[in-house]
C-alpha cells in the first residue's frame, strides 16, 4: 500500500513541474516521468490479471505520444 | 455522487468555455481545446455503467479529430 | 479506490485541463492534454473497465499524432 502513495507523490510532483515550467523544451522529461508514474499506479490500483495488459498498453501509448511531440518540437524529419 | 461524476462536469464546463472563447484565435488551438470536453464527457459516461457506449465514444472522438484535420488541410494550408 | 488517491488524480486531471485551456504554445497544449489523459485513466481502471482503458490509452496517442500533423503544417 505504501508503494501506491509513493508513486502518487511522484505523479503529483511531475505534473506540477510539467505544468509550471516556463520553457517548453523543459516540459518533456517531466511529462515522461508523469507517464511512468501513472503506468506504475495503474498496476498497483486493482488486483486483476488484465490490469497488467492495460498498464502495458498505456505505457506504450503514452511513450509514443510524448516522443512524437518531442520529435516534432525538435524539428521533425528533415526532408 | 462519486468523484468522477463531479470531476467530469467541471472538466466538461471548462472545456466548453475554452472552445468558445479560444485565446489565440487559430484553428489549431480550437482543435486542441476541443479534446478537453471529450474527456469530461467520458468521465460523466463512466458514472453510468455502459461499457459499449464508452468504447464507441472513444473511437468516434479519434475519427472526428482525423476528419477535422483532413478538412483543415483540404480547406487551405492557412490554419 | 482510496479517497486521497481520487483527490490526487482528480487534481492532476483538473490541472491538465486548466493548463490546456490557458496555455498558448501548441506543444505545451498537447503536453497538458497528455496530463489530462493520464489523470483520467485511473478513474476508468478503478471502475473495472479494463477494455475501455486499453482502447482509450491506445487511441489517445493516435489522435495526438493527427493534431501534430496540423500543428506542423500550421507552423511552416
Amino acid at each position: 500500500m505504501i508503494a501506491l502513495y509513493v508513486v502518487a507523490a511522484i505523479a503529483v510532483f511531475a505534473a506540477a513541474r510539467a505544468i509550471l515550467e516556463r520553457n517548453t523544451g523543459r516540459r518533456f522529461p517531466y511529462a515522461n516521468v508523469l507517464n511512468f508514474a501513472v503506468a506504475g499506479s495503474l498496476v498497483l490500483l486493482l488486483d486483476h490479471p488484465i490490469t497488467l495488459i492495460a498498464a502495458a498498453a498505456y505505457f506504450v501509448g503514452s511513450t509514443l505520444e510524448a516522443n512524437a511531440i518531442a520529435s516534432t518540437y525538435a524539428g521533425g524529419m528533415k526532408r | 455522487m462519486n468523484t468522477a461524476f463531479i470531476l467530469g462536469f467541471v472538466i466538461l464546463a471548462l472545456g466548453v468555455l475554452s472552445v468558445a472563447f479560444v485565446r489565440p484565435k487559430t484553428y489549431v488551438a480550437r482543435l486542441i481545446n476541443l479534446e478537453i470536453p471529450a474527456w469530461g464527457l467520458l468521465l460523466i459516461m463512466l458514472a453510468y455503467d455502459e461499457a459499449l457506449a464508452l468504447m464507441t465514444f472513444v473511437a468516434v472522438t479519434a475519427i472526428s479529430t482525423f476528419v477535422i484535420v483532413r478538412l483543415m488541410e483540404w480547406r487551405d494550408a492557412s490554419c | 479506490m482510496i479517497f486521497e488517491l481520487q483527490v490526487v488524480f482528480g487534481l492532476i486531471a483538473l490541472a491538465g485541463a486548466l493548463s490546456a485551456a490557458l496555455l498558448k504554445d501548441p506543444y505545451a497544449k498537447l503536453i497538458a492534454l497528455g496530463i489530462l489523459v493520464s489523470g483520467a485513466l485511473p478513474f476508468i481502471v478503478d471502475r473495472g473497465y479494463l477494455d475501455v482503458a486499453i482502447v482509450a490509452s491506445l487511441i489517445a496517442p493516435i489522435s495526438t499524432i493527427f493534431v501534430l500533423m496540423a500543428v506542423r503544417r500550421a507552423e511552416t
